[in-house]
């Protein structure tokens, strides 16, 4: 059928199913060589860290992704496609005008310790602005509870970069690696850890730091709602029915107090590392 | 509460490391011997293929008549029901369906499995593995079937690139940021291969078809149609179109019965079967037309008395109702119907029957065909597998159990399955207010 072999002539027939699919080899060529031009191009820009977080971030459940602003009522049913990135988002402005005023609304934290001098971060960790400029981040209260007493806590070493939802130390328990996420981008000055209030202090990369993706005030109240809710369904005995919360506050070690859970599973949802 | 959980073994913690974060699955040792059985099965296979590779296809049943055998019907069936790749490829990234992500994964590693599958028996059906690139240096352009290898060929290397990103997906692949970063450049370029997987299933599925409507020597087969293109070539493509969505239904479900897990939400299943009831209704009403015209125009004109081929037996009238009517009308009546639809019992049904009715055609196509008389002197033949065919039919069942087992454990095959264990009751909008 070649014009190399032997014999070879051509007609409409070759001319029409050679094209056909030298079309197909070449489409598949070429998107294969960009594909591959793509992933060296990332590694040149140091990316890894921004696509492993879209990565993530695209596995959460529909349930996992929703708008900061369909949590506090402003919006009736919005998915997040932004991967919480809110600094990216066409729509935030618009909605943030909405929210009440941040210092008029006094933080229910459901018996959690949810200070409000703070920004929280969706992955349970909490930004402080300080007055020198730089930030002091740690695990919220729940993300606290969450871990409970961690078998290790690996922390970047002063000087390391950290880059916003990418990772920012990792902790283990019961087996369960957790990739705790960075809700800035800075470099580390000096390290504390979990027996102290505070994980990191870091010095932003730069001068005004994007704080946009941040929970504030009233939103905080909304947010932590729903995530009592998600933590209540994850932990559930298997086989038992919805039921109402009776007051109470959570335990401090949560996987001692209900070792049955699949920890796993809510340490990938609670900090969105699926 | 307290709980008194066994510590799992060293094996288990580390084995735990592959699965995907969240997933449950069953212990090291049980999935083992789930895994036991088909292995044999496989070692049985790979030693049959070996004789049929050694001593060639005398150890077979299959002759100079009967060339055409079981495994030919079984690479037309698995290829129609692999179809459930390239059209929920097609249904995802084309048409913008979203809901087809909770099972689009399953779908790309059945179709993998089922044409691989496909090539492998034929690879061992042609014989001489390797001479096996003379059919693209010397192909006969008057074939269909040169068209079939070029399309299986391309389509299997686009499976293959679809296959990638699930399995770079793994816990412990994504770890490796070169894999992880390749993962998400492919994915993004995804619809491409989507495109061109549907553009090369639409030909080889018709070509297949093809093959047997123009060979004018088995009128049982041959029929009219368009230009150089039979009626068979749309209705092979049309069918495959059809149960592929039904055979996704009846694997996940199958998978849910075996896990004792629920994978999809009903929605889903919902959504897939009236895509299988609206497709497989146009196919029957243009198979009956089509049979229709064969019975008093096509045959009549190449001068034979169709219902004849329905004297021999074990093929009887009985075979075209149960192909048309059981296998073919009531499944369509029953993913059409939004009320039947509303019985997750019927689904099954309807879809079992669905994918039973593309098989039995296929089965018909090559089979029976063969099977008929063609000449005045000619006898009908009746052709029986021997061991080594189905050993070789049964090693590529397991070689698909195998690898869908494995990837079913460690790759995330339904993304809506933790959800939907963390909180069977379909998670809906949780009121924040």
């Amino acid at each position: 059928m070649f014009p190399f072999v032997d014999g070879f002539h051509w007609t409409v027939g070759h001319i029409v199913f050679l094209t056909a699919f030298g079309l197909v080899a070449a489409t598949m060529a070429v998107t294969m060589f960009f594909v591959v031009q793509r992933v060296l191009d990332n590694f040149r820009k140091n990316r890894t860290a921004a696509i492993q977080w879209h990565s993530d971030f695209h596995d959460l459940g529909e349930q996992d992704r929703r708008c900061r602003h369909e949590l506090t009522g402003c919006a009736a049913r919005r998915e997040c496609h932004n991967s919480f990135e809110c600094g990216h988002c066409a729509d935030h402005p618009r909605f943030a005008q909405l929210e009440p005023a941040t210092s008029a609304v006094s933080l229910d934290a459901f018996g959690l310790d949810f200070p409000s001098d703070r920004l929280y971060h969706r992955g349970h960790t909490w930004v402080r602005v300080e007055e020198d400029g730089t930030m002091t981040i740690g695990l919220d209260d729940l993300g606290r509870r969450l871990l409970g007493t961690p078998d290790r806590v690996e922390l970047p070493k002063p000087g390391d970069s950290l880059t916003t939802n990418g990772a920012a130390w990792y902790a283990f328990r019961n087996d369960s690696p957790v990739r705790v996420l960075s809700p800035v981008d800075g470099m580390v000055i000096e390290t504390g850890g979990p027996d102290q209030d505070w994980y990191l202090k870091v010095r932003p990369t730069r001068a005004n730091p994007n704080l946009a993706h941040l929970l504030r005030g009233a939103e905080v109240s909304a947010w932590l709602r729903r995530e009592l809710e998600r933590l209540q369904i994850m932990v559930a005995p298997a086989g038992a029915g919805p039921a109402l919360a009776d007051g109470g506050s959570l335990m401090e070690d949560l996987p001692q107090a209900q070792p049955d859970a699949n920890w796993d599973a809510v340490y990938g949802k609670m900090f969105l590392a699926p | 509460m307290t709980g008194t959980l066994a510590k799992p073994n060293a094996i288990e913690s580390a084995e735990k490391q592959w699965i995907v974060r969240g997933h449950e699955r069953c212990s090291t040792g049980k999935f083992m011997a789930w895994l036991s059985p088909w292995i044999g099965l496989l070692l049985l296979g790979l030693y049959a293929t070996y004789l049929c590779l050694r001593f060639g296809l005398g150890e077979t049943h299959l002759d100079n008549r009967f060339g055409f055998g079981l495994w030919i019907f079984l690479d037309l069936a698995v290829i129609a029901l692999g179809a459930g790749a390239f059209f929920s490829g097609f249904l995802l990234y084309i048409l913008k369906w979203k809901e087809i992500k909770a099972v689009i994964n399953s779908a790309v590693v059945l179709g993998f499995l089922c044409y691989s599958g496909a090539v492998a028996v034929l690879a061992v059906d042609v014989g001489q593995p390797l001479r096996s690139w003379f059919t693209f240096w010397h192909p006969n352009t008057h074939s269909m079937l040169t068209e079939v290898t070029f399309c299986i060929t391309c389509y299997l290397i686009v499976l293959s690139i679809e296959y990638l990103p699930i399995l770079l997906k793994n816990r412990k692949f994504k770890q490796v940021p070169s894999f992880l970063v390749f993962e998400w450049e492919l994915h993004k370029l995804m619809p491409v291969f989507a495109g061109i997987g549907v553009f090369l299933s639409f030909f080889h599925q018709g070509s297949l078809g093809g093959l047997f409507g123009v060979m004018r020597g088995r009128p049982f087969a041959f029929r009219e149609g368009f230009s150089i293109w039979p009626t068979t070539f749309f209705l092979f493509v049309l069918s495959a179109a059809a149960v592929g969505p039904s055979f996704i239904i009846l694997t996940t479900k199958l998978v849910e019965k075996i896990t004792g897990k629920r994978l999809v939400k009903e929605d889903i299943y919902r959504t897939l079967a009236k895509t299988t009831g609206v497709l497989l209704t146009i196919y029957v009403a243009l198979k009956c037309t089509d049979t229709l015209m064969w019975l008093n125009s096509t045959s009549v004109r190449a001068g034979v008395a169709p219902w004849e081929f329905y004297e021999f037996r074990p093929f009887g009238h009985a075979t075209l109702f149960t192909e048309v009517v059981i296998f073919g009308m009531i499944p369509a009546l029953l993913l059409l119907s939004r009320r039947l639809r509303e019985r997750p019992g019927l689904i099954t049904l309807g879809a079992a029957l669905a994918c039973l009715g593309v098989v039995f055609n296929r089965f018909v196509m090559t089979i029976q065909t063969l099977a008929l008389p063609t000449l005045s002197f000619d006898e009908f033949m009746l052709y029986l597998p021997n061991w080594v065919e189905y050993a070789v039919f049964g090693g590529v069942i397991a070689y698909a159990v195998i690898v869908y087992s494995l990837s079913y454990r460690y790759l995330n095959l339904f993304p809506q399955e933790q959800d939907l264990q963390l909180n069977p009751k379909e998670v809906g909008n949780v009121p924040v207010r």
